[in-house]
Parts: structure tokens; C-alpha cells; sequence
């Protein structure tokens, strides 16, 4: 099957410090595949998603995104991966709008000097409404709820039409209601699009249906892969993933 | 009053300030907003000092004034880019030092017939418009807005966030640099009208101004300039009726314009 993630003993060491945040990484992930990370804080999961998209340059091993090795700046391969990051630097002063940030999206996928098309802005409206958003397309992106905002985060990376998807703790903010509602859309983008998603996700409950595989990290390192039934086993959950999951 | 100047002399004026307004008042929304503000307090007092050095050296002040503010750009840019730059620290230390070159230099200048440029530069001066100024005024400004019209995608997700631009797959970097690059040549030719010491002023209170009022970047990025070009237009307006340096009646203008922005914006208002 063809390769959508391959990481070949990767470290990934944060400027400025002595050991690596990641630690001898070897992952790979087909196309298609549906994967949940999990870990305490401090594990590494966000290290290992921007690792993976090359915000993060490794220092060691080799990442390959769809084939393609990730050296230099990453652009070209970030065209095809969607992102949503854990945290954002949104105040409520912040003059954008719903509707262009989940628009801009697209802007690395269109290209420089190409125009904004209807379609890409059919498909960023699509999309809003996908996430139930479009209501406040119009408001200021700080003058939203956390969950809102987080709404919006998806709908920006999903407006790119992205072949895998990151999400790091895309739930967060959402109450039980919207986990559920959004793991759907999620679910629904999976089957229907073909899209390769990796999920960090905090509370194993929520994580979404589909998800096939669940990979666990603490301390830099992967401490198990495999099976979501294999994995999420309710004895091996309490003995050894006590308090990695809270 | 306005009958003593030619006609010449007071369209270069009109046509000097509008430009300036424009471009500085543009340059200013990215520099506001990508939180380079005090980078833009450094390079305003460099080319301030250049253009002393200039003077001193009886050379064109300009291009002293561009090569000093380029170089704060070029030098300072990298450190603002990765957070290693206390502001603070860099404001104290360039804007002293940048002052006592510059006040060194002008005192050096023996020549008295000097004395009018030297004004010129630290406090501006509407009447020193030549036709090369306005040509170079010009040629900026329409580098400037082509630059945004060419690369609006760009330029508006990176000033969203420059992270998240990069996760799309822009390329952020030649295009933080091309700002700080535009903006120091901004402030260089802005120099003649405003003046080195309150060039600064044209760039961020227009577009503060500005920012009280939407909430859309869109619209920041096309209004602030106007609001730029009223600045100047007033401060000109001022400046030759009450018979002020240039550079102060403009600053006192956008000031107040700013002033009265905060004070009844509905961004402000409580409930
Ligand atoms: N910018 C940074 N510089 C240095 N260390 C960092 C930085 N960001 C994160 N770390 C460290 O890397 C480790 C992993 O962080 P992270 O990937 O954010 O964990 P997780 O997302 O699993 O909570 C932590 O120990 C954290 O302190
Ligand atoms: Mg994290």
C-alpha cells in the first residue's frame, strides 16, 4: 500500500537544547489510515505532528510525506498536508473575519500570483457550513467561543482539501455534544475523501469511529502501536497508560 | 501667505504628501500588525542619522538615509524574526545612538547654508520637494501597492499568523524580509516631508486609527493609507498657515486623529 507518513529514525531536537523532544521515531502510516496519538503532556505529540508537516526540521533520520523527503522549506509538501494546531495566538482584537481565515487556507495550495477563484471560495463557504459556521462568517475570528474558534481551525485546514490531515487536540474546547458532531464530519471527510488523518487526541473516549490504529507516545518516544481494540483494552489502559490519559 | 510659494513648489507639496501618507501609512498596517514596531522606530532614527552623515559629508543625504535604514532592517530583521529581541533594549540603544551620531554629524557641518537641510531632515519640510523626490516617492508607492496586490494572499495570511501561513504552505520568510525591506526604503524617502524624528508617527497612527474601527484586515490594509494621506494633507495644510516644520503639524494631526479614534471607538465601548 502506498505510504502517506514514513519516518525512518527520526530525532527532532528543539533550538537551543541538548537532548532531542524526539527520540529515535520510526513510524510509518498508509494512505487512508485513520490514527488517534496519545500521551501524558510533555510527550511529544505536537513534536511529532510538526515534525511530520516539517514546521519542525529533524536532526537526525529521514522524514517522507507522500513520497517526497522532507528537506529545505517544506512548502510544496505543506500543499497537500492540512494542520490544526494546538494553539493560536488569537486575541480579540484580531482583525480577520470567519470567512477569510478559513479561506486563507487555500492560499499555499493556490500558489503565488494565481488568483482567488469563485471555487475556492465555493469550497471554503462548503466547508463552513460543513462545520456549522456559517453563521458567523461574518464575526471577528476573536470574538468567538474557544470551540467556535476551534470550529473554524478544522474548517480552515479542511478548506485546502488537504491528502492527510493533522489535528492536534482538535476538541479541546468542544463540549461533549460537539465532539460528537465533529468526529461525524470527521468520519464522514475519511470515507468519502480518502483523506489520511492523524489525530492527537486527549480524551480517548472522544476519539472517532473510524480511527483504526492508535499510537502511543511518552517521553519522546513511541510506547506503543497498533489496533485500536489491541491498544485501548481496558485492562492495559489502567496499568499502564494510568495517568497518560487524563 | 500661500501666494509667496510658486505653484510649482506647492503641487510638489500636495503630490509629496499625498505619496508619503500613502506609503508610510501602508508600510505602517503590516508594521502594526506584525508587531515590528519599534524595528520601525530603529530604522526611522538610522536614516535620520544617515542623512546627517550625508550632510556632513556634502553628499545626498538620501542615500546615506536609505543605506543606514536598510541596514537596521537587514541587521535587526533576523533577531525580531526569532524573538531574541528585547524592544525595549534595541529602542534604547538605537534611538540613542542614532540621535548622537546624527546631532554629531549635523553639528560637524560647518556650513550655515546647510542649516535649512539639516532642519529639513529632523523636522521635515514641505518646500524642499524636488522633482527627483517625487519621483522616488513615487516609484516606492507603486512598488508598495504591488507588491500587496500581487502577493494579497500572501501578505493577508501571514499577517493572520505566520505559523499557521507556513502550515498552508506559504513561504513566509521572503516576504517578512521584503516588508522590513520596503518599510526601511519607506521611511528613507519619507524623510524629506516628514522628517527623521516623526516619520515613525505617519506609520502607526494612521492605521491604529484605523484599527479602532474594523475588525476586517481587508479593509485596514485600504483605509489606513487614506487616513495616511489625510494626515499629511492637514499637517501640510497647518504647517504652511501657521508656519510649523511639516514633520510636527503632521505628527500633531494623525496624533489627534488617533486621539479621537480611541475615544469613540465602538471597539472601546463597554457592553
Ligand atoms: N519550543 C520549545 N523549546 C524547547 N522545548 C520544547 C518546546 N516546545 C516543546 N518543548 C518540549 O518538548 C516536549 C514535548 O512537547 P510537546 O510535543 O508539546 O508535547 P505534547 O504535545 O505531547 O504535550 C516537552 O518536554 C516540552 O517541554
Ligand atoms: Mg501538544
Amino acid at each position: 500500500m502506498d505510504k502517506a507518513i514514513e519516518l525512518n529514525a527520526v530525532d527532532t531536537t528543539y533550538e537551543g537544547e541538548k537532548i532531542p523532544c524526539l527520540k529515535n521515531i520510526t513510524l510509518h502510516i498508509n494512505k487512508g489510515e485513520f490514527i488517534a496519538v496519545i500521551g501524558p503532556n510533555g510527550a511529544g505529540k505536537t513534536t511529532l505532528l510538526e515534525t511530520i508537516n516539517g514546521l519542525l526540521e529533524s536532526n537526525r533520520g529521514e522524514v517522507k510525506v507522500l513520497g517526497k523527503a522532507l528537506r529545505g522549506d517544506g512548502n510544496s509538501i505543506r500543499k497537500y498536508v492540512g494542520y490544526v494546531p494546538q494553539d493560536y495566538s488569537i486575541d480579540e482584537l484580531t482583525p480577520f473575519l470567519v470567512s477569510d481565515v478559513v479561506l486563507m487556507g487555500r492560499y499555499g495550495k493556490i500558489g503565488l500570483l494565481k488568483p482567488i477563484t469563485k471555487k475556492d471560495k465555493e469550497i471554503a463557504s462548503n466547508m463552513m457550513e460543513y462545520m456549522g459556521i456559517n453563521n458567523i462568517s461574518k464575526r471577528p475570528i476573536g470574538k468567538l467561543s474557544g470551540g467556535q474558534a476551534q470550529k473554524v481551525m478544522i474548517a480552515r485546514a479542511l478548506a485546502k482539501e488537504p491528502e492527510i490531515i493533522l489535528m492536534d487536540e482538535p476538541f479541546s474546547n468542544l463540549d461533549f455534544e460537539a465532539r460528537r458532531e465533529v468526529s461525524e464530519k470527521l468520519i464522514h471527510f475519511h470515507k468519502n475523501k480518502g483523506m489520511t488523518f492523524v489525530i492527537v487526541i486527549h480524551d480517548i473516549a472522544s476519539i472517532p469511529k473510524s480511527c483504526n490504529r492508535v499510537i502511543v507516545m511518552d517521553n519522546g518516544r513511541i510506547v506503543a502501536d497498533g489496533n485500536k481494540e489491541d491498544i485501548l483494552k481496558p485492562e492495559l489502559l489502567e496499568m499502564g497508560y494510568k495517568g497518560m490519559v487524563c | 501667505m500661500l501666494e509667496l510659494f510658486s505653484t510649482k513648489i506647492i503641487l510638489f507639496a500636495i503630490i509629496g504628501a499625498v505619496l508619503t501618507g500613502y506609503t508610510c501609512s501602508l508600510m505602517g498596517t503590516f508594521v502594526v500588525r506584525m508587531n515590528l514596531s519599534s524595528l520601525g522606530f530603529a530604522m526611522s532614527h538610522a536614516a535620520f542619522a544617515g542623512a546627517a552623515l550625508g550632510i556632513f559629508l556634502r553628499k545626498d543625504p538620501l542615500i546615506f538615509a536609505l543605506l543606514f535604514s536598510t541596514f537596521v532592517s537587514l541587521a535587526l530583521g533576523p533577531l525580531a524574526d526569532k524573538a531574541k529581541l528585547k524592544t525595549d533594549v534595541v529602542i534604547g540603544v538605537i534611538f540613542s545612538l542614532s540621535m548622537a551620531l546624527g546631532l554629531l554629524f549635523l553639528n560637524l557641518s560647518p556650513d550655515t547654508a546647510m542649516s535649512s537641510t539639516a532642519m529639513s531632515i529632523l523636522w521635515g519640510s514641505v518646500l524642499g520637494m524636488t522633482t527627483a523626490d517625487i519621483i522616488y516617492l513615487l516609484i516606492i508607492t507603486v512598488i508598495a501597492i504591488l507588491f500587496v496586490i500581487m502577493f494579497f494572499k500572501e501578505i493577508n495570511a501571514i499577517l493572520f499568523d505566520r505559523k499557521l501561513a507556513r502550515s498552508s504552505g506559504i513561504n513566509d520568510k521572503p516576504f517578512y524580509y521584503l516588508i522590513l525591506l520596503l518599510t526601511s526604503l519607506t521611511v528613507a524617502f519619507s524623510l524629506k516631508l516628514v522628517g527623521g524624528l516623526l516619520v515613525f508617527a505617519l506609520m502607526i497612527n494612521p492605521t491604529s486609527s484605523v484599527y479602532q474601527f474594523s475588525y476586517d484586515m481587508k479593509k485596514i490594509i485600504l483605509l489606513s493609507p487614506i487616513v495616511g494621506v489625510i494626515s499629511c494633507l492637514l499637517g501640510m495644510l497647518m504647517s504652511f498657515s501657521f508656519d510649523l516644520p511639516t514633520g510636527s503639524a503632521i505628527a500633531i494631526v494623525c496624533s489627534a486623529i488617533f486621539g479621537i479614534s480611541v475615544l469613540i471607538s465602538p471597539k472601546r465601548r463597554k457592553g
